[in-house]
């Protein structure tokens, strides 16, 4: 009787967990469905009524090292032309914008920090033909701190310093490209020995602003952020690959015409000058 | 594996931490004669400070005082021609000022928990201060001492945040082991960082094996099983 | 030989004001805890330092405020047992004993095991404070302030550290080694068995100050004043009136007694507990009283009895030895003579 009575205790157990298993799983389907719910309300822009050629929102990819000059001066100054257009923003690596709009997220403009991700998407036809510009180019830079008396006027010179900053090559794009022009010109070992890796380029800007470092090698946009350095130079032509900044319009958009309208903008020479200022390279079309 | 970083962090380490144990030291006894106890608080503070700063704040008071365009480091430059920043040393003074607090407040504690009768009565019977300190107090503060200065070693090794805003990262000279596998692991290199991992595991282990000896040996006086 | 203390000192929500001289006896000093009997002692060792004041030891001044001396520790020669002993846990017995010696090591090496010996600890120079049983600790601390002959011996509650029952064994041991230093000693104690074995001259110590002194065994078998009755141990104290005709009337208990000696403003009377008898019949300097309670001791019984009148608060104890309280037939109604009583200032 003893045994009977442990056994029945034992299954109701069972049954009682398994009872507070399947809850739980409710819960957690529950859970699961509200969130993709609201993620998905939030993914998709709100469908405007089809208005000709007033009020249209368009949504534009940017790769995240374009923001302050975008968000900050560009996207003011191309809404007070045109009033009727709405430029939405997305800002992230190019990289995961680029495979945003491969899943198909409802972008209008892409704009990316290298050719790489411009040429995945163009090849899988993505890039509506023809629309595909190589709008800027950020050039790779010595800098020196802003009150330095060394005389160091090319990359060559480079060694006269006694410290240099670079980026890590291994994790910083910037480092990357250092080390490629340094190669080029037979020098890497030479700099390596004298240089301290930054994990980010803010660490090897703050490196030669605060004069810790005597030389370094950055973006130029990088230096253009901070007061504290002035470039020399730019890296010797040739040396170095060249990081280009491509515009494209994606070919499934809904609105084409906004989508030229900001284009042709960003292309002209007000917008060029912005680009500029940060410390950009404008290719202009000659 | 690359051995420099660590032969370079030893080093640092070791270099720094027998600075640290003498300045600790004498810190905590000047600290524990001092007569007013407002004073006392004071300095207390000011001393255990690079203890809660966060290490690049640390950093950046160290670059205050001797990166290349401040008085100090100025002066230095000017007259002596020595730069400290991105320099070895400079991986040294990062070291020292942020486990100097470690060594300190144990070299305090230490100090204070000896039986103050035993000091009365070492002065009563004639001794000198200097006797009693050496004679009394040192003695039964060892076991604490030693164990602070463990402790501060294993910090000056692990130092990372003030040592890569004043000594930079230089390969071979200031790539101490923590910037190292910082480096490996930004650059996704996980494999590489194990090596150095298994060397940073391996000393912690060796330094809590020796605090515990000798927290475990400053009971030896009252030990009643201890026989000669 | 002499040791004059004079001295002010404001502490810890205290303030201590002492004043006496020893004459070359031994001298106790009796108080409760936190009356200022070891702080004294600390000041005239020179670990602790007056506000003010004065201390002479033999003629050599050691601290004088309004001079500004103020001799260090070290150099005032004097020998101080500390209430835990405060042997130096690092160093064996021996290396205690001679650490006061200012003697040439081989000097030292003799004195030190001639010390050994006097104090019965000749095979255990070598063994460590926590090795010695508390008897061995107190006589190597004694030791260790003998070696060097000081000036005066300052003994800090030496038996507060030991159990009672060793205590009693270790008391004449102790004693017979105290007579082995010859000069003066001032020993500080709460227990009044200790102050009246070891002390010739007695200061009761109250509250930072002293309020009675005088020779031991006078202060126990005539107390004088209030305090020194209290500090003694008299149970039964009452303030009192007296009235013309040599009549004293115990205001506490409602007890008229007569006396032909009555000194001069005394305020309370002590009844020790000894002077009681069990009699029959009222008469001179008896009174009737009820029996509230009985305590067993070891050896004898204490009675709380409460006198007829019925003044409830201030009971009155007397003892008798067991036989005699057996077998006296009515316990609970109670004629007892007074046989002696003290009158207090």
């Amino acid at each position: 009787m003893f045994k009977l009575q442990r056994m029945h205790i034992s299954k109701l157990r069972i049954r009682e967990g398994n009872v507070k298993m399947k809850k739980t799983i409710i819960v957690i389907l529950m859970l699961y469905m509200v969130i993709n719910f609201i993620g998905c309300n939030s993914e998709t822009p709100p469908a405007e009524p089809k208005e000709p050629a007033s009020k249209e929102t368009i949504l534009l990819a940017v790769a995240a090292s374009l923001k302050n000059c975008i968000d900050g001066e560009l996207i003011p100054m191309f809404t007070e032309k045109y009033p009727n257009i709405t430029v939405d923003a997305t800002y992230d690596s190019s990289g995961k914008l680029q495979t945003q709009i491969e899943e198909g997220a409802d972008v209008d403009v892409f704009m990316s920090a290298a050719m790489k991700q411009m040429d995945a998407l163009n090849e899988q036809g993505l890039i509506k033909e023809g629309t595909m510009v190589e709008l800027l180019e950020n050039k790779i830079v010595l800098i020196l701190p802003k009150d330095s008396t060394t005389e160091i006027a090319s990359f060559e010179d480079i060694l006269k310093a006694e410290t240099i900053a670079v980026g890590d090559p291994d994790s910083v794009p910037a480092g990357q490209y250092a080390k490629e022009s340094f190669e080029n010109l037979g020098m890497w070992a030479d700099v390596e020995a004298k240089a301290s890796l930054g994990t980010n380029v803010t660490e090897v800007l703050s490196w030669v602003a605060a004069g810790s470092a005597d030389a370094g090698v950055v973006y130029a946009t990088d230096a253009a952020s901070n007061e504290n350095v002035k470039v020399v130079t730019e890296a010797p032509e040739g040396s170095v690959s060249k990081v280009i900044y491509p515009i494209g319009i994606i070919d499934a958009t809904t609105k084409l015409k906004a989508a030229q309208n900001l284009t042709e903008f960003l292309q002209s020479e007000e917008a060029l000058t912005i680009f500029e200022k940060y410390g950009f390279t404008a290719r202009r079309k000659k | 594996m690359n051995w420099s970083p660590m032969l370079i962090s030893l080093k640092t380490a070791s270099v720094s931490i027998v600075i640290t144990f003498f300045l600790g030291l004498y810190a905590a006894k000047l600290v524990v004669g001092m007569k007013s106890e407002k004073i006392r608080i004071f300095i207390d503070g000011i001393l255990t400070l690079p203890l809660v700063l966060p290490p690049t704040v640390v950093g950046f008071f160290i670059l205050l005082i001797l990166g290349v365009k401040r008085p100090v480091g100025r002066f230095l430059l000017e007259f002596l021609s020595v730069k400290i920043v991105f320099s070895w040393t400079a991986t040294v003074i990062a070291a020292v000022i942020v486990s100097f607090p470690l060594m300190y407040r144990s070299a305090r504690g230490a100090l204070e928990q000896v039986d103050k009768n035993l000091i009365m009565a070492g002065r009563t019977l004639g001794m000198s201060e200097r006797r009693i300190f050496w004679r009394v107090i040192m003695p039964l503060a060892l076991p604490g001492i030693a164990s602070g200065g463990v402790l501060a070693f294993a910090r000056g090794l692990g130092e990372f945040g003030a040592t890569a805003m004043v000594a930079g990262n230089i390969a071979n000279k200031t790539r101490t082991l923590p910037l190292a596998i910082y480096a490996e692991v930004a650059a996704g290199n996980m494999e590489d960082s194990y090596g150095y991992v298994a060397v940073v595991v391996l000393i912690s282990f060796v330094v809590l094996s020796l605090m515990n000896y000798f927290t475990i040996r400053g009971s030896k006086y009252t030990d009643k099983d201890v026989s000669k | 030989m002499s040791l004059e203390v004079n001295i002010k000192k404001k502490y810890k929500g205290f303030s201590l004001d002492v004043n006496f001289q020893t004459n070359g006896e031994y001298l106790g000093i009796l108080g409760a805890s936190g009356s200022g009997k070891s702080l004294t002692l600390k000041c005239i060792a020179g670990v602790e330092t007056p506000d003010e004041g004065k201390i002479v030891l033999n003629n050599r001044v050691l601290y004088d405020s309004q001079k500004n001396i103020n001799i260090i520790p070290q150099s005032r020669n004097i020998g101080y047992m500390f209430q835990n002993y405060a042997l130096f846990p690092n160093m064996t017995a021996e290396e205690n004993i001679s650490v006061g010696l200012k003697l040439s090591k081989k000097e030292k090496k003799l004195k030190t095991n001639e010390l050994l010996k006097m104090f019965h600890l000749e095979d255990m120079g070598y063994k460590y404070p926590a090795q010695l049983s508390g008897g061995q600790q107190q006589r190597v601390a004694l030791a260790r302030i003998i070696a060097y002959e000081p000036d005066v011996l300052l003994l800090d509650e030496p038996f507060s550290a030991l159990d009672s029952q060793l205590k009693s064994e270790l008391h004449s041991d102790f004693f017979d080694m105290l007579k082995l230093y010859k000069g003066e000693v001032l020993i500080v104690t709460h227990s009044r068995e200790e102050v009246y074995r070891f002390s010739k001259n007695l200061a009761l110590i109250e509250n930072g100050a002293i309020t009675g002194f005088g020779k031991t065994k006078e202060i126990f078998e005539h107390p004088k004043s209030l305090s020194e009755a209290k500090m003694i141990g008299c149970k039964n104290i009452s303030p009192c009136e007296v009235s013309s005709d040599n009549k004293i009337l115990c205001t506490d208990w409602g007890i008229i007694l007569k006396s032909n000696n009555i000194p001069e403003d005394c305020k309370y009377i002590d009844i020790p507990s000894g002077s009681f008898e069990i009699v029959n019949e009222k008469g001179a300097n008896t009174i009737e009283c009820k029996l509230v309670n009985v305590v067993e001791e070891i050896d004898k019984y204490t009675i709380v009895i409460e006198n007829n009148n019925g003044y409830e608060n201030n009971p009155i104890y007397f003892n008798i030895n067991k036989e005699t309280w057996n077998n006296t037939k009515n316990k609970n109604e109670l004629i007892l003579k007074i046989n002696d009583f003290y009158l207090l200032k």
